[in-house]
Parts: structure tokens; C-alpha cells; sequence
């Protein structure tokens, strides 16, 4: 097993050696764009030792030699911790001028090593024609460095993008002047976006820009992201640059540095305002759009189907995509009412790139199902705006069906106060609608309203002449009824009345004995005129039962009875006038319940 | 002879009403075909189809409360469809607010249309009214618990009872019933008298209503005078409900709800 371990790992170092060796890198670098009339070189480079005389430069169609080739070749051995690297580089070096504007390819070259063949790609430089507007005449070394020399540019990737969307914004420095240093540099507020700054390769490169090459030196790069809509302007940045210009000394008195005086020359550069459109959403948002902008997905983790009651769970849901990820809220869940909710956390996973932000968010809803039962979870939904289609796109879950067992700690009963149950003491209103509208068979047009119309009055009218009519039909019957009437709650009390005024009047004398035969007259006489008995059959109990069969409470009828037997005891015992009073004022009390009764 | 004369009354009869019933017959129908139809685009949430159906109804002259409240139901509707750019876009709540008065007018005591319209209102941006005084409001609500007929009706009903227990009064020869006729008859005597205030004050409450509602899309300026250049001294919504006080050219003259005067464009208010 050893063994084989090894011999393994022998030939696999053995391999590597051998594929070491044959690894020979063949390669041109020249700049491109280069301007028509500069000069600028080109380097074939090979990193083994070439077979003599071997490499032959291809044809530089639409280029001017001016140099070249130059080899130069280097060799280096190093010793690190004992393992020896060397590495060797062979440079043929040419100097060229574009002799015309276009782009032009610089053929293969070809080289032997080892007497084995290699060529180099065919390379593409791009001859532009330089509009230089200031000549660079004269020994003032402000005059050296023109206009056009130095520019500030602030490029936005976009200028006309949706709330939401993501661009991209580098300050550049283009410069055809030898740039030693530069200071003072103010990058403008980026107000109304949400920015990010960007990692960028800071080397510098070489670019076709307005006409001229410049080299262009990338100072900031930031990912943006409107807040609002409408137009934004992208404030100047500043900074400030100090070139350096060699100029032919006139002194000539240095004879090592080919006498050239240097000068530094400083300029204030701005970049100009940028202006950015920001689109408004197109109408037609759905309900659940909330200002997502890019391109999404939307997993979802529902909880376990069948679950205990008071037991707590939770929804995932997870949103990834590229895009607006950091301006998401939650989509919202319904659950039911039964559930209660607690608040949801995020987790984000967002990384940002050049063009965007991308990752994943992940919101999870924790829930704890207070009631036993049968419950759908809602489809959650989420909205977005593509701005590459510029359409809505709606994302769902699927309804998710939920069995909530009861664990045998709840009633199901709701408990008034969150109870068990937990069911909040009041019902919330949760939102308002306007009603329905009114089904069923249409109703009747409404009738105008007849209060002080003709009919009205006739109605009323006739309803007075109605009452007229009877009235004076009846009139006679009327008439004699409040008669009859009349009489009869005379004769009614009559006989009685008369005794009684009798034995008032005695009262009023003061004649005990008389007042109390009076008033025992006047009671037997009353019931004997009124049921027709003769005096002579009457006893208490004939009274009792008279009154009984017509309807008389007992409780009267005991009180009259009572009434005359106290006037007959009083009649021969000595007395006080007050009784006197007290036994006229319940007689005439009695006597007119009885008829009351009687006439009921 | 009898005869004769009652075949000739039946057929004048006849010719004179027929016609008119067979016209009132056909719009009916008609009405009632439109009023299925409102239902069902309106349950579909068609709310265009469904405004047109009920219009037809009220240009047929054949609106109930029922009509103008479910028309409204579906302009307020069609005012929150996100395929507006805006809710309400359209004009729709001033239309909504409109015909929930219309719906109310007819039928006071419709509890439906007055929610709805509150919540249509808490849409607009509307000024709370001057606070009335407690009588004020009982008698307000007491007169919109039923319809000017329906007071109109009760009042009959009462004078009638009335009546017939001033007679019972007077004919009955027992004490109890005489008495208990009396003062009922006292009572329903003050009720008639009440529902006939109340039946006539509703009256005269519609024949003079010159409520009006904002329609516009957004809000529309009122001046100080009715003339262009004048201050705008407000900017109601559409929906808000204003009172016309006269008419001036192309300019009314209009009373918030909070007693401010102010001259709208005639175009920009309908009247409930």
C-alpha cells in the first residue's frame, strides 16, 4: 500500500517535470489604441533559451519600423529553502509608428526551442488619429501640457435606469501627460442613491477617449442605486494633478541626463456634472410589489403539516436573486387567527459585485399555533419589477395546509383575556371594506313622496269625514251612553249615599248611637237594595257570598263585614268621636270598591 | 242598463291605462335584466361593466336606492384597481360619494350606504362639519330612521287609531276601557303629530337639498370670487360634499361643511 503510495507521487512529479518542460511561453504585448504618428513599442517575449537565430518577426502591415529588433535576454537562478528556480526571458524588442488611422494586426511571429515551433497570437492595435488642439510649442512648461492633456471624467455605466435598479459610476483621470502626482481629490456626494464602493484593478489603461489615447487611471468605483425618482445630478468631482514636463535645457550643462530640465506643472481638474434619469415603475403594480428591483427567486420552507398545539414553528422563505436585495421587506404572511406571530427575522447573504448586489435573503416567521385545527397558510407573495423586460413579476408559495392537534392543554373554547387559548380578550378588526352591494330582484323605483300631496289631504280628509260621519250617525247612542252612564254611577251609590249622609249628619251631632244605626242601616240596606235580598234573610255570610259571586275581592268583602260588626259593638260601648270618622271613612271607602268591582 | 255603464268603464278603463303599463311593464324588465347583469359583472369585479348596467337602470328612470348604492359600490371599486396609476384616478370617489347620497336620499334609513359612505369619505380630505347640538342630532336621526313615506304612512296610521279611539271613547259604556281609550288616544294623537313634523321636515329637507359633490380626478381649486384670477382659498378633493348657495355664470357659489364660502367652476359639482 506504501509502495504504491509512492510510486504514485514519483510519477506524478515526473509528469509535472516533463509538462515544466514543455511549457514555453511565446508572447507579444504592445498598447493599444496607440495615436497615428507615435511611436510605441512592441515586446515578443520567450521564457526558454531560443535556438539561435530562429525567431522571425512578422510583417508590421500598416506600421512603420522606426526600431528594433533589440534583444535583450535575462537569466535568474534562485535558491529558496534549498529548492533551486530559475527562469530565463528573452525580449526582442521593436519600435513602431502607425503610419495610418485603423486597426491593424500584427502577425505571428515565430520562434524554435528545441527546435520545436511556437507563434504568437496575431495582435490587434487600434491606430487612432489624435485631434491635438493645442500645440505643444514653446519652452513655458505650462504651455506643455494643453487643455485636452488631463481630464476628469465621472462615467456612469447608465443614465437612465429605474428606482431600484443598480449602475455603476468610476471617477477617471485620462492623461496623456506624464502624472507624478495628484491630491485634493473631492468625490461628489452621491445624493439620492444608495452607493457602495467597489474594488477595481487599479492598474492603469491604455483607452481611446474623444479622439485621443490617453492613459486612463481608474481613482474610485462605486455601485449605485437610486432612492428616488425623477432626475438626479451627480455633483463635479475635483482633484487636483501635477504633471511633469521635460524640457531641453538651454544650460546644456548637464551632460549624464541628456540635459533636460524638469518641470512640474499643476492643474484643477473637474469632472462634469452627470445627470441620471430615474424612471418611475410602470402602472399595473401588483398589491404585493414593494419596490423590489432586479431578477428573483422564491423558495419557502413550510413547517411540519401536523403539529401540536402551543407548540411553536416557523415559515422560511427565502428570497435570492440579483438585485435590490438590501431594500426587500418581508412579503407578508396571513396566518391565522389562531396563530400568534412573533417578529421576523432576517438573515442576509448579500455580496456585491460590479454590476449588482446578489445573494440571498432569508426571513423566517416563528409562529406558535395556539388552537387545535384544520388551517391554510395563505400563499405568500412577492413582486418584482424586472427592469431588463420592465415588467411585474409575482412570485408564490403554495397554500400550505396545517393540522394543528390539540395537545390536551387547550380547551378550544375561546377564554375571554388570552386565555388558553390564546385568543386576544377583544376580537381585532383587522381591516375595512366598503359592504356589499344589494342582490335579490331590483326594488321598485321609489315613489315621490305624498306628505301635503292631494292624496295625502284626501286620505286625511277622509278620514276626518269618516270620524264626522260616525259621529253624527251615533250621536243619539253617544249622547245616551254618557247618560246612562251618568245614571247609573248615581243610582249606584244612592241608596247608600242618602243613609249615609244620614248618619253624617248624626256624626256631625254628635249622636253615637244614632250615627252607628244609621251606618248599620245604610250597609245592610245597601247590599239588600243592590242584590234585591230583603234585610231580614241577610246575615254576614249571605253578604259574603253575594259579594263573592259578583266578583268582589275578598279582602273587601271581609272589610265590610268587618265594618258592621264594628259598628254594632260600638253602637252601645262608650267611644271617642275619631272612631266615628274612621268607620264613616272606610264604609264610604268599602262601598265604592264594591262598586267598582261590581261594575267591572 | 248597469251593465252597459260598467263594460263602458272597464273599457275606458282599459285605454287609458294599458299603455302606460305596458311602457312601465317593458322598462322594467328591462331594468331588472340590467340589474342582474350589474350583479354579476360586479361580482366578477368587471366594476366597468358593472357601472354601466346600473347607469342604464337610473337612465331609465327605474333607480331605487338600491341602484344608486350599488352603483357606488362600483365606482368606489373600480377607484382601487391597480391598474389605475393612482387610486381613484378617475374621479371614481367623487362619483361613489355622489351616489351613496343619491342612495340615502331615497332611503335614509339604508345603515349600509351610510358606512360606505364614511368610509368613502375618510377618502377625501374632506373638513368635519360644525358640531351639532344634541336635539339637533336626535331629530336628524329620528327623521332618517325611515323614509319621508314611511313617516308619511305612520302618520296616516296614527290619525286613523287615533280616531278610532276618540269613537271607542265615546261609544264604550265601561269605565276601564274608556279610560284606557283616553289617554291612548292622547299618546298616538302626539305621535301622529310628531311623524307628521317629521314626514314634512324630510319633505321639504329633499325638495330643498342643494348638496352637491366635488367631481374632478384630483382636487379643484375654489376661488374667492367666482372669477379665475381671484385667491384659491381651498382645494377639495373629488367626493367632498358642499352645499350650493347660488349660481353665477359658470360659477357657483359653495358652503363647506365647515361654514367657509368659496366659488367653484358649476362643471366641477353635481348635485345630489
Amino acid at each position: 500500500m506504501r509502495l504504491l503510495q509512492r510510486l504514485t507521487l514519483v510519477v506524478a512529479l515526473l509528469l509535472s517535470s516533463l509538462t515544466l518542460q514543455a511549457q514555453v511561453s511565446f508572447s507579444v504585448d504592445a498598447p493599444s489604441p496607440v495615436a497615428v504618428g507615435e511611436a510605441f513599442r512592441v515586446e515578443f517575449k520567450v521564457d526558454a533559451e531560443p535556438d539561435r537565430n530562429s525567431f522571425t518577426a512578422p510583417a508590421f502591415e500598416g506600421f512603420d519600423v522606426v526600431a528594433g529588433p533589440s534583444v535583450s535576454t535575462g537569466h535568474s537562478v534562485q535558491f529558496i529553502n534549498g529548492h533551486q528556480s530559475s527562469s530565463y526571458e528573452c525580449t526582442y524588442t521593436y519600435v513602431l509608428i502607425a503610419s495610418a488611422a485603423g486597426r491593424h494586426t500584427i502577425g505571428s511571429a515565430t520562434i524554435k526551442v528545441k527546435d520545436k515551433e511556437y507563434r504568437t497570437t496575431p495582435l490587434l492595435v487600434e491606430a487612432v488619429t489624435e485631434n491635438k488642439s493645442t500645440a505643444k510649442q514653446g519652452q513655458n512648461p505650462e504651455n506643455l501640457v494643453g487643455k485636452d492633456d488631463i481630464l476628469l471624467r465621472l462615467n456612469v455605466s447608465d443614465t437612465e435606469l429605474y428606482k431600484g435598479e443598480s449602475m455603476r459610476a468610476s471617477l477617471v483621470l485620462y492623461t496623456r501627460a506624464n502624472i507624478d502626482h495628484i491630491d485634493n481629490v473631492s468625490i461628489p456626494p452621491f445624493d439620492g442613491f444608495w452607493s457602495q464602493e467597489l474594488s477595481f484593478d487599479n492598474t492603469p489603461t491604455r483607452v481611446e477617449y474623444n479622439g485621443g489615447v490617453y492613459e486612463a487611471y481608474k481613482l474610485v468605483e462605486m455601485l449605485l442605486s437610486p432612492q428616488q425618482s425623477g432626475t438626479i445630478v451627480i455633483p463635479e468631482a475635483k482633484l487636483t494633478a501635477r504633471a511633469q514636463v521635460f524640457i531641453e535645457s538651454k544650460r546644456n550643462s548637464n551632460i549624464f541626463f541628456g540635459g533636460r530640465d524638469i518641470y512640474h506643472v499643476t492643474r484643477e481638474l473637474k469632472s462634469p456634472a452627470v445627470s441620471v434619469t430615474v424612471k418611475e415603475f410602470p402602472s399595473g403594480a401588483p398589491a404585493s410589489f414593494s419596490g423590489a428591483v432586479g431578477s428573483f427567486r422564491l423558495e419557502s420552507k413550510m413547517p411540519n403539516s401536523q403539529l401540536d398545539s402551543n407548540t411553536a414553528d416557523q415559515i422560511e422563505l427565502t428570497i435570492s436573486g440579483s438585485g435590490n436585495l438590501k431594500f426587500l421587506s418581508a412579503p407578508r404572511l396571513i396566518l391565522p387567527e389562531s396563530f400568534e406571530v412573533y417578529d421576523t427575522k432576517t438573515i442576509d447573504n448579500i455580496k456585491v459585485t460590479p454590476s449588482n448586489t446578489s445573494g440571498s435573503i432569508t426571513y423566517t416567521y416563528p409562529f406558535v399555533a395556539r388552537s387545535p385545527g384544520e388551517f391554510t397558510i395563505e400563499p405568500i407573495e412577492f413582486s418584482y419589477f424586472d427592469p431588463a423586460t420592465g415588467q411585474y413579476h409575482t412570485l408564490a408559495t403554495e397554500p400550505f395546509a396545517i393540522r394543528v392537534m390539540d395537545d390536551g392543554s387547550a380547551s378550544t373554547t375561546p377564554v375571554i383575556s388570552g386565555g388558553l387559548t390564546g385568543y386576544p380578550a377583544t376580537m381585532r378588526q383587522l381591516d375595512r371594506d366598503i359592504r356589499f352591494i344589494h342582490t335579490g330582484k331590483l326594488a321598485h323605483r321609489a315613489a315621490s313622496s305624498f306628505v301635503l300631496s292631494p292624496a295625502y289631504w284626501l286620505i286625511i280628509v277622509l278620514f276626518v269625514a269618516i270620524f264626522i260621519v260616525v259621529f253624527v250617525l251615533l250621536r243619539k247612542r253617544i249622547r245616551d251612553n254618557r247618560n246612562i252612564v251618568a245614571r247609573r254611577m248615581k243610582r249606584a251609590d244612592k241608596v247608600a249615599v242618602q243613609r249615609l249622609r244620614m248618619a253624617e249628619h248624626s256624626m256631625k251631632e254628635g249622636r253615637r248611637h244614632d250615627f252607628y244605626e244609621e251606618m248599620l242601616r245604610a250597609m245592610w240596606g245597601y247590599i239588600s237594595d243592590k242584590f234585591n235580598i230583603p234585610v231580614s234573610n241577610l246575615t254576614k255570610e249571605t253578604i259574603r257570598e253575594e259579594l263573592y259571586r259578583r266578583n268582589v275581592s275578598a279582602a273587601v268583602a271581609e272589610h265590610f263585614c268587618d265594618i258592621i260588626s264594628r259598628s254594632e259593638e260600638a253602637q252601645y260601648a262608650p267611644s271617642t268621636d275619631g272612631e266615628m270618622d274612621e268607620v264613616y271613612a272606610d264604609a264610604v271607602e268599602v262601598i265604592s270598591k264594591i262598586e267598582e268591582a261590581i261594575k267591572r | 242598463m248597469k251593465r252597459t255603464i260598467a263594460y263602458i268603464l272597464i273599457i275606458v278603463a282599459s285605454a287609458v291605462l294599458c299603455p302606460s303599463q305596458l311602457v312601465a311593464a317593458d322598462s322594467r324588465t328591462t331594468a331588472e335584466a340590467h340589474w342582474q347583469e350589474g350583479i354579476a359583472a360586479y361580482e366578477s369585479r368587471n366594476y366597468d361593466a358593472a357601472i354601466d348596467s346600473f347607469r342604464q337602470i337610473v337612465l331609465l328612470g327605474e333607480a331605487s336606492a338600491d341602484v344608486y348604492y350599488n352603483l357606488a359600490n362600483a365606482y368606489f371599486k373600480r377607484g382601487q384597481q391597480p391598474t389605475l396609476s393612482r387610486p381613484f384616478s378617475g374621479g371614481e370617489l367623487g362619483n361613489a360619494v355622489l351616489n351613496y347620497h343619491r342612495a340615502l336620499k331615497l332611503n335614509p334609513a339604508m345603515e349600509d350606504a351610510r358606512y360606505n359612505l364614511e368610509l368613502a369619505v375618510d377618502h377625501t380630505n374632506d373638513t368635519d362639519g360644525v358640531p351639532q347640538s344634541f336635539i339637533s342630532t336626535l331629530w336628524h336621526g329620528l327623521r332618517n330612521a325611515m323614509t319621508t313615506n314611511g313617516w308619511t304612512i305612520t302618520s296616516i296610521v296614527m290619525l286613523a287609531c287615533t280616531l278610532t279611539l276618540v269613537m271607542i271613547y265615546l261609544l264604550s259604556e265601561r269605565i276601564a276601557v274608556r279610560k284606557v281609550c283616553f289617554f291612548s288616544a292622547l299618546v298616538i294623537a302626539l305621535g301622529f303629530a310628531v311623524s307628521t313634523l317629521l314626514a314634512t321636515s324630510s319633505h321639504y329637507a329633499a325638495i330643498n337639498d342643494n348638496r352637491a359633490v366635488v367631481q374632478c380626478s384630483d382636487t379643484t381649486p375654489v376661488h374667492a370670487s367666482p372669477d379665475s384670477a381671484s385667491k384659491i382659498i381651498r382645494q377639495p378633493s373629488q367626493g367632498v360634499t358642499v352645499r350650493i348657495s347660488r349660481n353665477h355664470g359658470e360659477w357657483s357659489e359653495i358652503v363647506f361643511a365647515d361654514g367657509e364660502k368659496g366659488w367653484i367652476r358649476s362643471s366641477a359639482v353635481e348635485m345630489v
